[in-house]
């Protein structure tokens, strides 16, 4: 009780305020732009509007347009694979197996935005990513392998199919 | 002059209202009681250490009104002063009294009350908001997007008299967009929306941002088409549709969301 007297009357004023403001409200103060999880965050007064992350085509409306252009003509190229024998096409089973794994890519990619978005998971976020971009690799290049060197990935879903 | 007066009273006094006897009144319709239990999400600021709960109220359905608004205010006079809702027009055009009505987000207002007697009617505020109290949902934020997409006329050239003109078909374009309260029962029913609200705009917010992209007067359509050109603003709709299937007005926001994308996707 004593010591805590004479360090309030010894301290300068300034340090003791600072001192006395609430942790939480210093934190909201200065990390306005830091994600939150248990209150909203209002950046700037509550008659300012919200703001946008930077306009960018290749996450926008170019990335929607690929993913809408590659999900449609997956139907045709699964249909074309179905009909004909992939060891007698092996170019169009290599461009369905690279495109099954771009969308693949793509679906989880939208995961990790949705629910584990950078934002809110700053260490978690990019490791899932780095993780999901490797393994997309991995995946092609064993697609390229399976293709070139053994029967390929129509030949294989037939065989399995009649096995 | 006397003699009329004293005619007229005593007319009065044989043919007057309060005069008439019981027997010749018709008897008041007696209405069986009617009695169903309204489950009510219950939450003090006041007491911030207490847990949310549910808080039961039984009412006599046949001394109510049809609608859940009805039977709020029914309780709120008669039973618990404390119970907090929002409400204004009581017909559905002013988009206050937007809550969880039996699962579904929609306006207490235009929501009639289910006549089962046997099922309890459980009210929730809008879903994965901040609660003010009891069914007062947080609305700043939503009110903050809004304001973001400048939901107003953006034009430098204006005509050189009178006003900006716009063709039938024009117009036609605006409808089911325009009509739009801002109740943001769409928003908060949407999952997108749950779990990226402070990104993603929400249908009932991209909406209002269509209802201007696509005015003939507006032409600030680049600009504001260039706002939403990021990966979180828009394209966290994954045409889930719980929006339109909501809508206590019956608009269609995902409609709109799918024309912006296109929009955003063919510049």
């Amino acid at each position: 009780m004593s010591s805590s007297l004479i360090l309030r009357s010894s301290l300068p004023r300034s340090v003791q305020r600072a001192a006395r403001t609430p942790a939480a409200f210093q934190a909201v103060r200065h990390q306005s732009d830091v994600y939150v999880p248990g209150g909203p965050v209002y950046r700037g007064t509550v008659n300012d509007p919200t703001t946008y992350p930077e306009p960018n085509r290749s996450h926008g409306g170019y990335h929607w347009a690929f993913e809408r252009i590659l999900s449609a003509g997956l139907v045709p190229l699964t249909a074309a694979s179905f009909a004909t024998s992939g060891t007698n096409y092996p170019i169009l089973d290599g461009i369905l197996g690279v495109t099954l794994v771009m969308h693949s890519h793509i679906g989880f990619d939208a995961l990790i935005v949705d629910y584990v978005h950078k934002r809110k998971f700053p260490k978690l976020s990019p490791l899932l990513s780095w993780t999901l971009r490797a393994s997309t690799v991995g995946v092609l290049v064993g697609v390229y392998q399976f293709n070139t060197n053994d029967v390929g990935l129509t030949e294989l879903i037939a065989r399995t199919w009649t096995a | 002059m006397q003699s009329v007066a004293r005619r007229l009273s005593s007319t009065a006094s044989r043919r007057g209202f309060a005069t008439t006897s019981a027997a010749f009144q018709a008897a008041p319709l007696e209405k069986p009681v009617l009695n169903k239990t309204f489950k009510i999400y219950r939450w003090n600021p006041d007491e911030p250490a207490k847990k949310p709960e549910l808080q039961s109220y039984t009412i006599d359905l046949n001394q109510t009104g049809p609608m859940i608004l009805d039977a709020l205010i029914k309780i709120k006079n008669e039973m618990d002063p404390t119970l907090t809702f929002r409400r204004s027009c009581r017909e559905g055009i002013c988009g206050s009294c937007a809550m969880n009505i039996e699962g579904r987000n929609t306006l207490a207002c235009l929501c009639r009350i289910d006549r089962n007697p046997a099922k309890e009617s459980k009210i929730y505020p809008l879903p994965h908001m901040y609660i003010v109290k009891d069914l007062v949902p947080d609305l700043t934020y939503f009110y903050k997007q809004y304001k973001s997409i400048e939901p107003y006329l953006q034009n430098d050239n204006p005509p050189p008299q009178g006003e900006f003109l716009q063709s039938p078909e024009d117009r036609k374009k605006l409808d089911g967009m325009y009509e739009c309260i801002l109740c943001a029962c769409c928003s908060t029913s949407c999952p997108s929306y749950w779990w990226n609200q402070d990104e993603y705009l929400g249908p009932a917010t991209l909406m209002q941002a269509y209802r201007w992209l696509a005015d003939s007067r507006d032409a600030a359509g680049a600009k504001r088409r260039e706002k939403l050109q990021n990966e979180m603003s828009v394209f966290r709709c994954h045409t889930i549709f719980n929006c339109s299937r909501t809508c206590p007005k019956g608009l269609n926001p995902a409609a709109a969301i799918a024309k912006i994308k296109l929009e955003l996707s063919a510049e």
